[in-house]
């Protein structure tokens, strides 16, 4: 049976490729650290496979489709289309279409209806975090993309359902295969909006707090707090995902920092699953 | 509000080529999508808070990086500047 090893979160943002090396010195060492910490983590769990949980920035979907939650089921799935990914060094990513395909089907079979994709292309919130790690070789990708940028999105507590969903198709997929979830996002932010650029450190704080508290009193407060806080916050569903599917238990915190230069508050976390 | 073809506009120049040919001469370019008056008058005003009403903010951050408008311009339009 398959093996649920590891979960893991980190920020992502177009400037943490384009701005790398203008980042303050100490900034930029913080992030490689934690940006490598959660790939030797990953590294040690050996997954054979990575459900990596991240929102679609415009690169596949347009106002004419637009899921709320997709899983990538092909065999290949394509590497970034931005033209400042271009030196990310994988321009196809090996997929797993017999694990993909169950989740989807454990999805159906629990009320759950997820959109299905033969084909995405992966863009920098899929890939940037896989390249910051600095990972020798990568695992199978099964993508699930989570829509947390054109509204409406869906309800936290139905994405923190959508981790416990995971887990269960993980543990019920017949193939002794390892599975990690890496989740990307968040935390604070907000783009193309007359608050850009500005990062709520309170929130994000709180957010890290909760997360090692019951999982009902942080899927209270983000409720309460996402309408109103950076639309990019909104990420922070992906990392409920693997919430979700750690059982509302084990985070760790492997190191937050407000970033202005990229303007996200930068959060690097993983769960003992 | 969704305004599509403006949306779609701003989609579609996330590709190179047609981001290139658009710096060079966007009337040419935006005669292909059947704009509004209005619409079509903000994008060549670069008016930021009018576009900002009637699409996602993620194209529409897509939309000015493609022009080559730097971050910090953009938001100083954005908050009306």
């Amino acid at each position: 049976m398959a093996e649920l090893v590891g979960a893991f979160a980190a920020s992502h943002g177009p400037l943490l490729v384009r701005e790398w090396e203008t980042l303050p010195q100490d900034q930029k060492a913080r992030l490689q650290a934690a940006f490598g910490e959660l790939g030797r983590r990953i590294s040690v769990a050996k997954p054979d496979v990575i459900v990596e949980v991240a929102p679609d920035h415009w690169s596949n979907f347009f106002l004419d489709n637009i899921p709320t939650v997709c899983i990538g089921v092909g065999e290949t799935n394509d590497g970034p289309p931005e033209p400042w990914m271009k030196a990310f060094p994988h321009r196809e990513l090996a997929g797993d279409t017999d694990f993909a395909m169950h989740f989807a089907s454990t999805a159906l079979q629990n009320g759950f209806e997820p959109s299905l994709s033969h084909r995405l292309k992966l863009d920098h919130g899929f890939c940037i975090p896989l390249w910051r790690m600095g990972l020798e070789t990568l695992p199978r990708i099964v993508p699930m993309i989570v829509n947390s940028i054109e509204p409406p999105l869906p309800l936290i507590s139905r994405c923190f359902e959508w981790g416990r969903l995971l887990k269960k198709a993980i543990h019920s997929f017949e193939k002794d295969i390892r599975v990690a979830i890496l989740a990307t996002g968040g935390l604070s932010h907000s783009i193309g909006e007359p608050t850009m650029g500005a990062i709520d450190e309170p929130l994000d704080r709180e957010c890290i707090r909760l997360f090692a508290s019951p999982a009902d009193e942080l899927l209270s407060y983000l409720e309460k707090e996402l309408p109103t806080a950076g639309n990019g916050t909104a990420e922070i569903r992906n990392w409920l995902v693997a919430h979700g599917a750690a059982g509302g238990r084990g985070f760790e915190l492997i190191d937050y920092l407000p970033v202005p230069k990229v303007l996200v508050g930068c959060g690097f976390a993983a769960w003992q699953v | 509000m969704r305004d599509y073809w403006a949306s779609r506009l701003f989609f579609d120049l996330q590709a190179p080529t047609l981001a290139a040919e658009f710096r060079a001469d966007r009337d040419a370019v935006m005669k292909r999508y059947p704009l509004a008056e209005n619409v079509r008058r903000a994008i060549l005003d670069d008016d930021a808070p009018f576009l900002a009403q009637r699409t996602n903010a993620y194209l529409l951050r897509y939309y000015f990086f493609a022009t080559g408008m730097k971050d910090e311009e953009f938001i100083r339009r954005l908050r009306g500047g």
